[in-house]
């Protein structure tokens, strides 16, 4: 499957936010975007996913252009910065709904001691986002968005995290975005930068330094 | 099946409000239709309250399931009323 996004021109008010989107997110790889706070990366996420309503877009799903919102397909997945799942569900009930195994998450995450029969908001606020992580990951959407998926998360889990998004990314389009550069250049196969609204291919992490999104020396 | 019982997690802390309204306007008098307009203006109301407030963060786990937000809305609205008819009926044998 080849995801393609063009053409998105997003105001907020009178402010341009984004203009001269295009990028393109493929089965088999996983699709990195980068880009200073307030650059519009979260935005972006949410415009492919179907929430916000940009002044143009065009998404294509191999080469079809898809006019109603992704969300209405069932095909995408969606971890937002919050937290999504509401605080009053039981955890089994959120694996019952996305059609989850309980067991594989438990074997995954051994150490955490999760009860599959307490409530939401019961957990802490890394274990919350460890089982929506692992929920948004594990569901039959064959597009996932990962925004921030590293942070408040222990480092342990973050490397399960990055085993779990390699091992998925051969069925699935997985676009991701977080400010912890390392853990994102580990998983991530192609890469865009967002700035000034455009959307830069990154061929060589090198002009990463060249267009200031990193400080100059980082990459050695 | 499970679309329907991700609505009901998002309908359950409504379900005592809505039942309070529905007694609420019996006793005061009103017909079964009247309260049921009354419902939708008010589940209208909790649509844009939500929508345009950080609440609205709330549909993106029912949006993650592929339930738009006027599919959640008006399943809430139809098992509102298939809930609250036949309490309302028996109630008003009594009052």
């Amino acid at each position: 499957m080849i995801l393609e996004i063009d053409n998105i021109e997003l105001y907020f008010k009178n402010k341009r936010i984004l203009n001269g989107i295009y990028l393109k997110a493929e089965t088999g790889k996983v699709t990195g975007i980068l880009g200073v706070n307030g650059s519009g990366k979260t935005s972006l996420l949410y415009i492919v996913f179907g929430c916000l309503q940009p002044k143009y877009k065009l998404i294509r799903i191999d080469n079809k252009p898809i006019l109603k919102p992704l969300y209405l397909t069932n095909k995408i997945g969606f971890l937002t910065q919050h937290h999504f799942i509401p605080r009053n569900i039981k955890i089994k009930s959120v694996f019952l709904l996305f059609n989850i195994s309980w067991e594989d998450f438990n074997k995954k995450f051994n150490a955490l001691n999760i009860n599959k029969h307490s409530i939401f908001s019961t957990l802490s606020g890394g274990e919350r986002r460890l089982v929506e992580t692992f929920v948004i990951l594990k569901s039959n959407k064959k597009i996932v968005l990962l925004d921030e998926p590293f942070s408040h998360i222990a480092p342990v889990y973050i490397e399960t995290i990055k085993r779990l998004i390699t091992e998925l990314k051969k069925d699935k389009v997985i676009i991701i975005t977080d400010h912890l550069y390392r853990h994102f250049m580990d998983v991530s196969d192609d890469l865009y930068l967002i700035k000034d609204g455009h959307s830069e291919f990154i061929k060589n992490t090198k002009e990463l330094e060249d267009y200031k999104y990193l400080s100059l020396g980082t990459i050695s | 099946m499970k679309q329907l019982l991700s609505i009901y997690v998002f309908y359950r802390p409504f379900i005592l409000w809505s039942l309070g309204v529905s007694f609420l306007f019996s006793i005061i008098g009103y017909n079964l239709i009247p309260i049921f307009i009354i419902k939708l203006v008010l589940i209208v109301f909790l649509w844009y309250l939500l929508a345009n407030t950080s609440g609205s963060k709330k549909f993106i786990f029912y949006k993650n399931l592929g339930i738009s937000n006027l599919k959640l809305f008006s399943s809430i609205f139809f098992i509102d009323i298939c809930l609250n008819l036949p309490i309302l009926l028996i109630f008003k044998e009594f009052v």
